[in-house]
């Protein structure tokens, strides 16, 4: 029963375990199935286990249950697919290229933007023409944009519970606003960041040192004599500046914050700072770097032990990080040369590192890549990449 | 197990106001002898469910408060090893000081396996802990059973807990552990809810009131950029802060002015905000 309903489930990237399915089964035996609706919030509770995925559940259901139109994709919605298309492009051109049957050196030509009315006005196309159709393509099973498989037709189950009908629950899509958040599945990278983390005991002394209350006791040939031990508590201060400036590193800052965010509870304090390209006289606390700016020369107010790690992909006009004014933005033309700031930085905490998304075998092509690695221990942005990073910055001395 | 508990249903408490799905789902969960994991942003009444659940089902309630450092084993038991060195020194104790056994004591998934009674076990906050003990917590959960090394006796549950799990954090739980729970998300509560929920807690306010304080609290959910938005706790207090306060007159919410705004918004930041948005609509 249901099989086609689970794959359903699974063609629109809701990732549904076959013991899940099993054990949905085993709850419809357990005689608390009674209606439409009941099946619908079962099903849920046994299949779904994140709320990103209920607004698909929700389209799913009814498509299944009642033939409902997928409804039509909004133009956000478009404008999503081809920014996650986007990224497809980037990360793998060949393949995407190939997947659309498209000439790979002619959109090689285009820039970023281009590129995105380029998907976009094929997505429309698409939708124009081929409802119903196959999923034309990928977009790493997140958006719920699925256009509908074939209708299975005959799996109808009649009548529905008292007060709302499930059919009318899931046409609601309430769960819309949480679809939109993205994919947090860099948990296990996560785990890279686990070891980033210092022990220093803090409080009161209130935890029995039972090996050292042992000893003593033994000295004192038998009388009793407790020791205790100031707990164990990490401290450690994590800032992070990571480079949103320019498409090129759009596909990582989230990635990258969300790694982060991932770790946070076991950091005592983590902050994120915003910069373009280089560091010039300030970081931005905001995305947009624009709001709450913050001056590098307040930031030997800041623990010395912090440790500081800058998410980039250092690549610019040498001009850019050498010379004095070199900055890009017009307020901020009278400034050091970048490269003092960052050697400012690097002189001020001990523990820095950069991390960079360009994978290590281009790095040589690059000159700033070069001038940065000078000041500052640089790592790619890979889990093997990171565990290194981590490593670097748990060193002593 | 008993027979009798497994069939008993769950359909809400005196102070908790279910949604029929909830419902639903609390009594396939315990059907199906599975953990049942929320979410929900803070102040949707999470914790509360499983108080509820206790009370409905007439059985004791165990909370396990998870926190970062804990280890899996003082969820399970503690080796009392302090009173047992105490003892052997004096000896004035009725424990035996050679068995090991009498130093061992229940930690809170401990005490609900040991107990004589079906009980319900929450546990509170399960993103605090590391992923390790998340997945071997539910290893222990799975089997019913677990092993006390200094004893090396095995402790098999009488009944099995209901067993409920809270999470707050938007992050997701290891794959594994999702795996072997049922899941739902608690949104956070619609007026209508609201108004059920005031209605539960506050029994003899007039209408009016709570309609009017009900409109404002969304109102202040509304405002935008707030880092920490109030949820159903901040608006019960208020009210209990309105009811307590003999000048407050229902008409003057409606006008904007708004008094306690300290109740619903804790950080300055947020206060300043709000403050800064019922001055606006005043003019």
């Amino acid at each position: 029963m249901f099989i086609n309903f689970f794959y359903s489930l699974r063609d629109h990237g809701i990732p549904v375990s076959p013991t899940s399915f099993l054990r949905f089964h085993k709850a419809l035996n357990t005689g608390q199935v009674l209606s439409l609706k009941d099946l619908y919030t079962v099903a849920r509770s046994t299949l779904v286990k994140s709320e990103r995925y209920f607004d698909s559940y929700d389209q799913i259901f009814a498509h299944y249950f009642e033939g409902a139109e997928m409804p039509p994709i909004t133009d956000l919605e478009l404008d999503e697919i081809a920014r996650a298309l986007l990224e497809e492009w980037l990360k793998n051109p060949a393949q995407m290229a190939d997947a659309l049957g498209i000439d790979e050196s002619k959109l090689r030509k285009y820039t970023p933007e281009e590129l995105i009315q380029y998907f976009l006005d094929r997505l429309k196309e698409q939708t124009k023409e081929h409802h119903g159709g196959d999923r034309w393509i990928g977009t790493g099973g997140t958006s719920p944009v699925g256009h509908s498989g074939v209708h299975p037709g005959g799996m109808r189950v009649g009548g529905s519970g008292g007060g709302m009908s499930a059919i009318k629950v899931a046409l609601e899509r309430r769960y819309r606003d949480y679809s939109q958040q993205g994919p947090l599945t860099q948990s296990q990278i996560g785990e890279a960041l686990k070891k980033l983390r210092r022990m220093v005991p803090s409080g009161p002394r209130d935890v029995v040192n039972i090996d050292k209350t042992i000893y003593e006791t033994m000295r004192n040939a038998g009388e009793i004599e407790i020791v205790f031990d100031k707990r164990l508590k990490d401290r450690l201060k994590i800032i992070l500046m990571i480079d949103n400036g320019g498409w090129s590193m759009d596909p990582y800052v989230h990635i990258v914050q969300v790694l982060f965010d991932y770790a946070r509870d076991q950091f005592k304090e983590l902050k994120t700072y915003f910069f373009h390209n280089t560091i010039y006289e300030k970081v931005w606390e905001d995305y947009t770097r624009y709001k709450k700016p913050q001056k590098i020369i307040t930031f030997p107010n800041k623990d010395p032990e912090s440790r500081i790690v800058i998410v980039g992909d250092a690549s610019m006009a040498p001009y850019e990080l050498m010379y004095e004014s070199g900055s890009i933005y017009f307020e901020e033309k009278k400034s050091k040369a970048s490269i003092d700031n960052l050697k400012f930085l690097a002189k001020t905490f001990r523990h820095t590192v950069w991390l960079n998304p360009r994978p290590r075998n281009q790095w040589s092509h690059t000159w700033t890549i070069d001038a940065i690695q000078e000041v500052f221990p640089m790592y790619e942005l890979t889990l093997d990449g990171l565990d290194k990073a981590v490593n670097y910055l748990m060193l002593r001395n | 197990m008993s027979e009798n508990n497994s069939f008993q249903k769950f359909r809400g408490a005196s102070k908790y106001v279910l949604d029929e799905e909830l419902a639903k789902i609390v009594n396939v969960s315990m059907a199906l002898e599975m953990p049942l994991l929320l979410k929900g942003e803070p102040g949707t009444g999470k914790t509360m469910l499983a108080h509820a659940i206790a009370e409905n089902l007439a059985m004791p309630l165990i909370s396990l408060n998870v926190k970062s450092s804990m280890k899996l084993v003082d969820a399970l038991y503690q080796y009392d090893t302090l009173t047992r060195l105490n003892d052997s020194r004096f000896g004035d104790s009725t424990r035996d000081v050679s068995n090991i056994e009498d130093y061992i004591r229940m930690g809170k998934i401990g005490q609900a396996f040991v107990s004589d009674v079906r009980t319900v076990l929450l546990i509170d906050e399960i993103d605090k802990a590391d992923t390790d003990f998340q997945d071997d917590m539910l290893d222990i959960l799975d089997q019913m059973e677990f092993d006390i090394m200094e004893i090396d006796k095995t402790v098999k549950a009488k009944n099995r807990p209901v067993i409920i799990i809270t999470s707050n954090a938007k992050k997701d739980l290891s794959d594994p552990f999702l795996g072997r729970c049922n899941f739902h998300h608690i949104a956070f509560p619609d007026t209508d809810m609201m108004k059920r929920i005031i209605a539960v807690h506050f029994p003899n306010l007039d209408q009016e009131v709570a309609d009017a304080c009900i409109e404002a609290f969304y109102r202040f959910r509304r405002v935008d950029g707030i880092e920490k938005k109030p949820a159903t706790r901040e608006l019960i207090n208020w009210i209990r802060a309105l009811k307590a306060d003999p000048d407050f007159d229902v008409s003057s919410l409606s006008r904007g002015d708004v008094p306690y705004l300290g109740v619903f918004f804790k950080k300055s930041t947020d206060l300043a905000m709000a403050s800064k948005m019922i001055a606006r609509s005043q003019n």
